[in-house]
């Protein structure tokens, strides 16, 4: 208490004008100083490779040989880019990969709102039994994820078709779900992916409900509001900035989903469940073709920022604070 | 007298829905069990056709069958590289996030949003540049070479959850300190460093877990068998003849090695959101 009190006076007593300029002088170098590694770091490690992959769209790195000596690499101008695009499996991918996400998120956001609304309305010991459920899910590693759920959707003795049968499908037994490769991408790797993704949601949204003011529910209530009303007209609202950042932090989790479906495909995904993470893995690193990698990366980015362009705006507003 | 009538309907929704949280948590948790549950089965257990859900004797044979000649080399690899990106990008990333938080300087704006904007690039997007430049410094298939990539998103990671921590400590902390003497250096060991150490700790915690995790980059720049990480063990180890239905065995490595993710994670998450520096300013 007397510290802070004190400070004013005397740090203008012991603060004479030389030594007041000195500090400046180095507060301004300093900040720089402490950047300068990670500034370093980040340009080598992050910022000529980004660099250097949209030089290689315009190249035409298309196999080993060319990879382990660079030297035989040429410029091609656009002929990557118009070969890429002129290919019927990109516009594929590329339109799998878009319904598949909204999909993902789509049901990943509802369900997340549904078990974050329960949480507000059990009993501690309930709550605290679900949010620790929620937690081991969470900490899960997706290659392990993938791998534990290849086991439960096998299908010779998987436990999924068992639990169908017992439940009354009979014929679900031995059901292959990885023969149709949009079962498999649609139903199994969306039940890997919206089961990883829903711990965060949940806790993150359930966390925004609790700062809802109860004065205001309450008011709705006695103003003769029903539950439902309630909840799209007073906590929805407050909820809406919080939305959309679990939106945006979904998307770009789920559009470039790779881990659960290589583990999931055993390392080998059949062209139905090349989304466009696996299609740039299959082009760049399975066949070598690292300009056609390139090319597919660029496409990606773009279309990540063209969905997220709101998202970018928020955060350049971060940037504007303190 | 409607308090009266109310009351046992209200406790009636509730266990109502604590019936409807059970049912979601034992789906949710249901993976998970079988996993473990798996590790213990024997094998004349998993090929039964039906499946039983509890063991009808336990079997932990599937803890030796995972490891494979493999299996301690690439989880030493594992240790070596996620402690060491995480080490380095500790000491970078506490420098820029105290420059963020703690100085006013030209071009800081544009460094915060860089580093905002850059955790959204995919990792797949950036190894297709990446792996030419590893591939003329010679890094490919070393452990110095992955180090080295995975500072890719811990140093961002680290240098924004940092800088959350750092901004959280009052300013006023350390200049009380210095208006009693000490220099600024020995104001941040002596007054920031203790009450940032539980936030360093933690942040740590999470860049490690994410570079334990993390799978394309591993793949695609270690190379051959006694080089691999512990997930691309994993992935291997499930694909290969020997192993593909031995589903004890792939179970058993899972577990192995998600085990210490799942332990830390747990005992951190908590920690990640409770306020450090609460009442260190009071009055």
């Amino acid at each position: 208490m007397s510290v802070t009190q004190n400070r004013p006076s005397q740090r203008e007593v012991q603060s004479p004008p030389p030594k007041r300029r000195g500090v400046t002088v180095r507060g301004k170098s300093l900040p720089y100083l402490f950047l300068a590694p990670s500034v370093v770091v980040l340009a080598t490690m992050m910022g000529y490779p980004l660099v250097r992959m949209v030089l290689l769209a315009f190249q035409n790195m298309n196999n080993y040989r060319k990879f382990v000596n660079p030297s035989l690499v040429s410029y091609v101008g656009f002929q990557t880019f118009s070969s890429i695009l002129s290919d019927p499996l990109f516009w594929q991918v590329i339109r799998r990969t878009l319904i598949w996400t909204a999909l993902n998120v789509g049901l990943s956001m509802l369900i997340a709102m549904a078990i974050a609304a329960l949480l507000g309305r059990i009993s501690p010991w309930a709550r605290v039994t679900l949010i620790t459920v929620l937690l081991f899910v969470w900490s899960m590693p997706t290659i392990v994820t993938g791998t534990v759920f290849r086991w439960l959707f096998d299908n010779a003795y998987g436990v999924i078709d068992y639990i169908l049968y017992l439940v009354g499908f009979k014929g679900m037994l031995h059901h292959d779900w990885f023969a149709d490769p949009n079962q498999g991408l649609y139903v199994v790797v969306t039940s890997v992916v919206v089961w990883g993704a829903l711990p965060f949601l949940v806790l993150a949204l359930h966390a925004g409900m609790t700062q809802v003011p109860t004065e205001l529910k309450e008011a709705a209530r006695v103003d003769g509001a029903s539950p439902l009303q309630v909840y799209r007209n007073v906590t929805l609202p407050i909820l809406r900035p919080l939305l959309l950042i679990t939106t945006a932090l979904s998307f770009i989790w789920d559009f470039q989903v790779f881990n659960q479906i290589w583990t999931m495909r055993n390392g080998a995904p059949e062209q139905g469940y090349w989304t466009i993470g696996v299609y740039l893995f299959e082009q760049a690193f399975d066949r070598n073709r690292y300009s056609d990698g390139a090319v597919i990366s660029v496409a990606m980015i773009v279309i990540m920022m063209l969905v997220l362009v709101f998202y970018i705006r928020q955060m350049l507003r971060i940037g504007d604070q303190k | 007298m409607s308090t009266y009538r109310r009351a046992p309907r209200r406790a009636m929704t509730t266990a109502f829905w604590n019936t409807v949280a059970m049912v979601v948590s034992i789906v949710l948790g249901f993976p998970i069990y079988w996993m473990l549950l798996t590790t213990v089965k024997s094998n004349k257990d998993l090929i039964a056709q039906h499946p039983t859900f509890w063991p009808s004797h336990w079997d932990f044979s599937s803890f030796s069958s995972a490891m494979d000649d493999n299996f301690g080399a690439n989880l030493w690899n594992t240790v070596v590289i996620t402690l060491g990106s995480v080490a380095i990008s500790l000491v970078v990333g506490l420098l820029a996030a105290l420059a963020v938080a703690r100085f006013d300087f030209r071009g800081r704006k544009p460094f915060i949003v860089a580093i905002l904007v850059v955790q959204m690039v995919p990792l797949v997007t950036i190894l297709v540049g990446l792996l030419p430049v590893l591939n003329s410094a010679n890094l490919i298939g070393s452990l110095l070479g992955l180090i080295l990539a995975y500072l890719v998103f811990t140093i961002p990671f680290i240098i924004w959850t940092l800088r959350t921590y750092i901004v959280g400590i009052p300013a006023e902390l350390d200049e009380a300190a210095m208006v009693d003497g000490c220099t600024k250096a020995q104001a941040f060991r002596r007054v920031v460093l203790p009450l940032l150490a539980p936030g360093l700790v933690s942040t740590g915690v999470f860049a490690w877990i994410q570079a334990w995790n993390e799978f394309v980059m591993a793949r695609q720049i270690m190379g051959p068998a006694q080089n691999k990480t512990a997930m691309v063990w994993l992935t291997f180890f499930s694909s290969t003849p020997s192993h593909g239905s031995d589903y004890s065995g792939q179970m058993a490595g899972a577990l192995i090695i998600a085990a210490p993710v799942i332990i830390l994670f747990t005992i951190f998450q908590s920690r990640l959101s409770t306020g450090l520096t609460a009442g260190a300013v009071k009055g």
